[in-house]
């Protein structure tokens, strides 16, 4: 595919263009949020305790988005609760590609016993409610950072290995693969040059995806308590805190809520978007 | 074909034996003793050794894995000490209540989804039609957590029209049930319309239309029920979806099933109920898998198991 065949599609893929511009915004804040917020999101003034949103009133300084139940800025906690969120998608995104796509290789392209353990495995691995062992593994092992990250990467790499798997298996056998066999290339080289960068269109798609359903997951832990640890702000937690104050305060749970749809959203929209664009089946 | 499906639930057993050692494996990653969680913090050395020999965690964890499976073949999952009461017991008394909510939701998303996904699909590109497409995505994207707690804002706290919370009625089913079918009805309006559109270009619907049979009845006699076809197949994982759903769903609106039983069992840190949770919920995952995969084959003969 030329980049002309690509600009074309990209112009015409609304869903990448709003994914791509949304997750590019939410990213930079996310980076820049410290630098940027005008209240501490963990300190609070109990005299401000649940105000009231006051919009643009009070410009930057003022309370935007309100106050939470401790006095402090809801703004400000949904800026900085998105930088959890979005450390622990990428690092198990990241984890999990990689583990996912190197198991993959080896059982699609080795086959025999190794190849039936790891598919075994994925079975037994997909057998199990994601949600649900994700849950009871850190109810078990204590909910910190770390083994949020270790419960989450253990059930994600399941569906990159079985992705790898299938298209290994379906250009294994193809002629170029063979061509190079005959030419005296090793398998490694195969693997690294011949095979990979076939299977990277599906691999992206399934990234973009999977990054909106770990920040999901992660919102619904930290919503049981067994994610994201109280003193962080999170956008889960922040639900779950906020979750009493429904009736009389309900600006604590939307506010984070809304901010959590729309980075979901916005990755959905990029996996799809990057199907229409990189797909190569998708000619126009 | 019965060959076949013996194969599968060949596959099905070992996928069950490696659940099951995973919820073994899970109580014994506990950090400390369980002896000494079951006693008080004054009980001495020679009581919690009595404790372990009791509780067979003096042995190698091979045999104490046998010992488990041979209670839990014979139906005894082991006691919740939180609740002191078995735990299939507990388990059980629980289950219908989530199935119950369960069922409710996917009744109600396939009524919504499938007229839905049909009109999308047959005016494929029309307002509808985007509008489908991005009810889908929303329902992909939305938390379950948030989407209770604004229904309950909508429809408890400012019109008044349904409870927030409990059970009893009719009426206090149907917010955690349009909460938990709602990912299902995203997925379902986006496949019966992707089914839709692949059944319309077929020749066999050009063929009735040329017959002069209605517009109508071509798609809610012959397109429809191919279009339906692929809904089934992901009905079986949408249970293992809901089950995830029903934790967070019947935590927020206080329902008295299994997803509320394990949030409390996570509370309460009572480990052997967790256990028994985790291997009851795969088990009934895993075979409505199966029964789904078979169910398949005779709705669609030209399926097979590969």
């Amino acid at each position: 595919m030329n980049s002309r065949t690509l600009f074309r599609r990209i112009r015409k893929s609304s869903f990448f263009l709003i994914g791509i511009i949304t997750v590019l915004i939410i990213v930079t804040l996310a980076i820049i949020s410290p630098m940027i917020v005008a209240h501490d999101a963990y300190i609070g003034d109990l005299e401000l305790r649940l105000k009231e949103p006051e919009g643009f009133a009070g410009g930057w300084e003022g309370y935007i988005l309100g106050c939470d139940p401790l006095g402090r800025d809801v703004l400000t906690r949904v800026l900085i609760g998105s930088r959890a969120s979005m450390l622990i998608a990428l690092t198990v995104v990241g984890i999990t590609l990689v583990t996912g796509t190197i198991l993959g290789l080896i059982s699609g392209y080795y086959g025999g016993l190794v190849d039936m353990c790891l598919m075994r495995l994925c079975d037994i691995l997909m057998a199990t409610p994601g949600l649900l062992l994700a849950v009871c593994v850190v109810a078990v092992l204590g909910s910190n950072f770390v083994n949020l990250i270790i419960v989450l990467s253990i059930t994600g790499w399941v569906r990159y290995a079985r992705l790898v798997r299938g298209n290994v298996l379906a250009i294994r056998n193809s002629e170029y693969i063979q061509a190079s066999r005959v030419l005296g290339a090793g398998n490694a080289h195969i693997i690294l040059t011949q095979v990979l960068p076939n299977i990277t269109t599906p691999l992206i798609i399934q990234a973009s995806q999977q990054f909106g359903n770990v920040i999901l997951i992660e919102a619904g832990m930290s919503f049981l308590g067994v994610g994201v640890p109280i003193s962080t702000p999170s956008w889960g937690g922040m639900i779950s805190a906020g979750r009493e104050y429904i009736a009389t305060a309900p600006w604590v749970v939307i506010a984070p809520g809304v901010a959590l749809m729309i980075t979901v959203l916005a990755f959905n929209f990029l996996g799809d978007g990057l199907r229409d664009v990189l797909d190569p089946k998708n000619k126009n | 074909m019965l060959q076949k499906i013996i194969r599968r639930a060949l596959a099905t057993v070992v996928v069950l034996i490696g659940v099951s050692i995973i919820a073994f494996l899970l109580v014994r990653l506990a950090p400390g003793d369980p002896a000494k969680l079951m006693l008080p913090d004054t009980a001495t050395e020679e009581t919690i050794q009595a404790m372990r020999e009791k509780m067979g965690t003096d042995k190698p964890l091979f045999i104490q894995y046998l010992t488990y499976m041979k209670n839990v073949l014979k139906g005894d999952l082991g006691t919740s000490y939180h609740y002191n009461r078995s735990c299939s017991q507990l388990i059980f008394s629980r289950l219908p209540s989530t199935a119950k909510l369960a069922g409710f939701g996917m009744l109600l998303s396939l009524c919504f989804s499938i007229p839905l996904g049909m009109i999308a699909g047959i005016k494929k590109g029309s307002f509808i039609d985007t509008l489908s497409m991005f009810f889908a995505m929303i329902g992909q994207s939305m938390s379950h957590v948030w989407l209770g707690l604004m229904l309950i804002l909508i429809f408890a706290v400012n019109l008044k029209w349904l409870p927030s919370m409990g059970t009893g009625t009719f009426k206090h089913m149907i917010m955690p049930a349009i909460v938990i079918g709602f990912q299902f009805s995203a997925l379902a309006t986006r496949m019966v319309r992707s089914g839709m559109i692949d059944v319309l270009q077929e020749d066999y619907i050009t063929a009735t239309r040329a017959k002069g049979i209605s517009k109508f009845k071509v798609y809610t006699k012959y397109a429809f029920k191919n279009a339906l076809l692929p809904v089934v197949t992901v009905v079986g994982s949408q249970v293992g979806a809901m089950m995830s759903g029903s934790m967070v769903i019947e935590t927020v609106f206080s329902w008295p099933g299994i997803g509320s039983l394990t949030t409390q069992a996570i509370y309460n840190r009572d480990y052997q109920l967790i256990q028994s949770i985790l291997l009851i919920s795969a088990t009934i995952f895993v075979v409505c898998n199966l029964l789904v995969d078979i169910l398949y084959t005779f709705i669609d003969p030209r399926i097979s198991f590969n």
